[in-house]
């Protein structure tokens, strides 16, 4: 309600507005609390009887219509129709009297359908025990009854995310755009845990499987719809649909949203704590053993091929001089070419692999082959360095 | 031919050639060997005659530590079927590190050590955490890695396909679960429904047409229509009553409000 709406109205009906605005906002007010109070009622009742976990505190909402002049954008149409005892006791918009059943009951009446969504594998506290933790029974500023703007409204509860989102140096814009928090989590119930409406590499293409998207610096980012139906030979998390394993999709401190260090560059000297990412699933050993025979088959005879490359103090090779991160045409996501230097130079890596070993024709050095067996290795030949980009 | 089966099944499900063990394809019989264990002694990697779940994990990295927590907790809530659980663990990490994070995370199963990465060699495990399944007859029949979300399903749902408890259709939905997509139009006409329903009974039949109207709009069903006719006959409007049956009648001839009203409404008539 404006200061200028209200003078804008000759005095005497100004008067009986307030008066009666005021009056609808006090018994309106009891109701909300009355309200409130059956709600967190059937919380313990329920806890109680079905022995679930403890249920963590949740907001308490003014639950009054606002009034029309604060032009409301939604509003429950058993409200708009005045149809007041359909859900209390009374129908005089002025003394509505008590809810006839308790919150979510109430709730589930007309919404019944609600019963199979609730019914989901994965469902949010606040939906399943009071419905009016987030929705205004009569009418709302907010689509959708929304007591607040839906982020606020989910960071509210969810503090350590919204500590996240507030400190990440690295920011996900699907969580400021379009539906906000809604565009990967069903805020009632779902079939994937953390109310995920889809797996995570399903909601993740939603987005990043279209050309033209470019991540919160600018920056385009890869097609990955695209990127994978030409790739067939696909890494673990991929393949298994879990963009997560390495993504934190709230945002975070490293690039590209990973999860833990990654080299950025080609050229990295080997310090473990680099490839924390990585060494979440592989084995650290694989580049710390300057000899195996069963830890890499990149080697030859009982030489560590990967230890060879990677473990370097000064210009160690990083994983992306070889490997493609997501998927690529080659086993073991060998590459066929990796970006060199900053001119957009792609270096062959020219890799082709045999049944008891495998070969690189010359692009970084001299062409070399390198076989599984012991008994029958390959001669060992010095390193080289890469050719200086164009 | 049981192998190739095998290897449909598994390419129905998920991308099974790109996940499995590198030495080992789906649908291969494994052969069984007896490792020493952490607590002395030794254990079989496998079974002769149950299913047999072996956990590949390397205690100390985030997602392994993960992964013992919910192998516990499958170990647990599975106790009792015919399963022939072990985890293994490289002999290069310290026993003492090991039986800690075993003990934290509630494991009771036999924690075997793969000495010089032997067994890890063999079936050219490529990330881990990762959890191989066999059959009675010591065949894999599935490869679960790591996943950040719904791993535990995922887990018990493999199991229980193994043990044959669930089809794989039931697997397919675990591993694939439906999108849990938010109100719709289906949705928003049956609240309308349901609230002229009420509005309906309580004779308020202005409005319970209104919102008949609204959810008619939005999604048309046999039930709509027919109490869009209710409220018509209610209201005296006998032909718009009829009509509102007939449309019912033309989405499910066997819609019993819709041919009780137009009986109704031709006895009225008479």
């Amino acid at each position: 309600m404006t200061k200028g709406n209200i003078v804008s109205q000759p005095t005497t009906n100004r008067d009986a507005r307030l008066k009666k605005c005021l009056n609808r906002i006090a018994i309106y007010s009891a109701a909300g609390v009355i309200l409130l109070a059956n709600g967190f009622q059937a919380t313990a009742a329920n806890a109680k009887k079905e022995e679930i976990a403890p249920v963590p505190k949740m907001r308490k909402n003014d639950l009054t219509p606002i009034p029309d002049i604060q032009k409301p954008v939604s509003a429950h149409s058993p409200y708009q129709d005045g149809d007041c005892s359909l859900c209390h006791q009374r129908k005089d918009r002025n003394d509505p009297g008590m809810i006839n059943k308790q919150v979510n009951e109430l709730c589930l009446d007309c919404h019944d359908d609600f019963a199979k969504v609730m019914a989901r594998k994965s469902s949010h506290v606040p939906a399943k025990i009071n419905c009016v933790t987030c929705h205004n029974p009569h009418n709302s500023k907010q689509p959708k009854l929304l007591v607040e703007e839906s982020e606020a409204l989910c960071l509210s509860c969810h503090a350590s995310i919204s500590n996240l989102v507030a400190n990440a140096t690295v920011k996900h814009d699907a969580l400021t755009t379009g539906a906000k928090c809604v565009n990967c989590h069903n805020p009632h119930a779902a079939n994937v845990e953390h109310l995920l409406t889809r797996l995570p590499f399903d909601l993740c293409v939603g987005c990043h499987g279209q050309d033209g998207v470019k991540d919160h610096a600018g920056k385009a980012l890869t097609n990955m719809k695209a990127l994978l139906a030409e790739n067939h030979e696909q890494h673990g998390p991929v393949a298994g649909k879990d963009c997560s394993a390495c993504h934190t999709p709230h945002g975070g401190n490293n690039f590209r949203l990973l999860t833990k260090a990654y080299p950025a560059e080609f050229y990295s000297p080997y310090e473990p704590k680099l490839y924390d990412l990585c060494f979440d699933c592989h084995e650290e050993s694989m580049v710390k053993d300057a000899k195996t025979t069963t830890l890499t088959k990149f080697r030859n005879g009982d030489q560590n091929l990967h230890y060879l490359h990677v473990n370097k103090d000064e210009r160690g090779r990083t994983c992306r001089a070889c490997h493609e991160v997501h998927a690529s045409k080659q086993k073991h996501q060998v590459r066929d070419a990796v970006p060199y230097g900053h001119t957009g130079y792609m270096l062959k890596v020219n890799f082709t692999q045999t049944p008891t070993g495998g070969s690189c024709d010359r692009t970084c050095h001299v062409t070399r082959s390198y076989t599984n067996s012991v008994a029958a290795l390959v001669p060992p030949k010095t390193d080289a360095e890469p050719p200086k980009a164009p | 031919m049981r192998r190739l089966a095998y290897l449909a099944a598994g390419g129905m499900l998920w991308s099974w050639s790109a996940l499995a063990f590198a030495n080992v394809p789906i649908g291969t019989v494994v052969e069984n060997v007896a490792l020493p264990t952490l607590t002395g002694g030794e254990h079989s990697l496998l079974s002769d005659t149950n299913v047999s779940v072996f956990i590949f994990v390397k205690p100390g990295q985030e997602h392994s530590n993960q992964t013992l927590v919910q192998i516990a907790k499958c170990e647990k809530e599975m106790a009792g079927k015919p399963v022939h659980w072990c985890a293994i663990v490289s002999d290069r990490i310290p026993k003492a590190e090991v039986a800690a994070e075993v003990r934290a995370a509630g494991l009771t199963m036999p924690v075997l050590i793969d000495k010089g990465d032997a067994l890890y060699g063999k079936f050219g495990v490529v990330l881990h955490p990762v959890i191989g399944i066999t059959d009675q007859d010591r065949r894999l029949v599935a490869y679960q890695p790591f996943a950040k979300v719904n791993y535990g399903a995922f887990i018990q749902a493999q199991i229980r396909h193994a043990l044959k408890e669930i089809s794989d259709e039931e697997l397919s939905e675990i591993l694939k679960p439906t999108a849990a997509v938010l109100g719709g139009d289906a949705s928003v006409a049956h609240r309308f429904f349901r609230l002229a329903e009420k509005q309906f009974q309580s004779t308020n039949y202005l409005q319970a047409l209104a919102n008949i109207s609204k959810s008619l709009e939005k999604h048309p069903t046999a039930a709509a229509h027919s109490l869009r006719g209710r409220i018509l006959a209610a209201q005296g409007n006998r032909a718009e009553a009829v009509a509102a049956f007939e449309a019912a009648l033309a989405l499910d001839p066997h819609d019993a409000t819709a041919l009780e009203g137009i009986k109704g409404s031709k006895e009225n008539a008479h």
